[in-house]
């Protein structure tokens, strides 16, 4: 199982507490959506990769 | 029906990304992808962007839509005031989401 | 088709409308989980209510994390709450069977909302 999580603010920490079981034993990979210029080619290319994405808000 | 392999839902709940939502739209027709966008609630408010006519058109009719029922909780007249880019047809209810979520292979919520 | 199980999580005092959605779910033959997080509740409408138990009734759950199911969503004739507290890490657990996990709207906001925000 593949997960992505995606950021769209800083993580809370509920958020982070969440993110930590989700991504338990499995191969996790991340994007921050909170920059200026976002590079939404490979945030596509991540989606894409994963099995499931999480866009937090 | 199984889900496409090719095609990305994107279910928009915040009205605060209209770049994320064109951006990774844009990205996803670049890299062969199909984009399948539907608003909802609060991100409605989204239609009166001047960019959401070329992500109607972008994605193809079939393929955009937004809840009728949010356009006119939030006071927009959704016969006499349907969004640039969109048609009466593309005003839908929340069975859109379900054809998201059975059409397509990939899904991002923003 | 596949019925799949549909988290969707509600931050937000003014985005309880992830109830709606997920019923809308739940009518498409999906499993909707609607969470309430840290006591960001509806004001508990007979329409909100109604809601809440047709989820329940398509075999979904609203949740409450991070606060007590309050006493609105009591019904009398089943004699339970129509909501149900969860912890944050059993959430994750949970969340962990999930087909879907929709964050749902926007973050909480810092400050308390002021009178003007009354209904």
């Amino acid at each position: 199982m593949k997960i992505l999580q995606v950021y769209r603010s800083a993580p809370s920490e509920e958020t982070k507490t969440l993110v930590e079981i989700l991504n338990r034993d499995r191969d996790a990979d991340s994007f921050d959506l909170n920059v200026d210029a976002p590079d939404y080619d490979q945030l596509v290319e991540k989606i894409f990769a994963a099995d499931q994405t999480v866009c937090w808000w | 029906m199984s889900a496409d392999p090719n095609k990305l839902a994107i279910f928009v709940t915040s009205p605060q990304h209209m770049r994320h939502v064109v951006g990774i739209a844009e990205a996803a027709k670049k890299a062969g992808k199909q984009p399948m966008v539907f608003f909802t609630y609060k991100s409605i408010h989204l239609t009166k962007d001047p960019r959401f006519e070329a992500l109607a058109d972008l994605c193809g009719k079939d393929d955009i839509a937004i809840c009728a029922d949010s356009y006119t909780c939030e006071g927009y007249d959704s016969a006499e005031d349907i969004p640039a880019g969109l048609s009466a047809g593309q005003m839908r209810t929340q069975a859109f989401h379900g054809a998201l979520l059975d059409e397509c292979g990939k899904y991002i919520a923003l | 088709m596949e019925s799949l199980k549909v988290y969707i999580l509600v931050a937000n005092r003014m985005y309880n409308d992830g109830v709606r959605s997920a019923l809308g779910l739940a009518v498409e033959n999906h499993y909707g989980y609607p969470v309430i997080l840290n006591g960001e509740f509806p004001s508990f409408s007979e329409y909100m209510k109604e809601n809440i138990a047709w989820i329940m009734d398509m075999e979904g759950q609203v949740y409450s994390c991070g606060a007590p199911v309050p006493e609105e969503t009591y019904d009398a004739e089943l004699e339970e709450n129509l909501m149900k507290e969860i912890d944050l890490k059993e959430l994750g657990e949970a969340m962990r069977e999930a087909d879907y996990i929709i964050p749902y709207g926007i973050p909480k906001q810092s400050y308390e909302p002021p009178p003007a925000c009354a209904e």
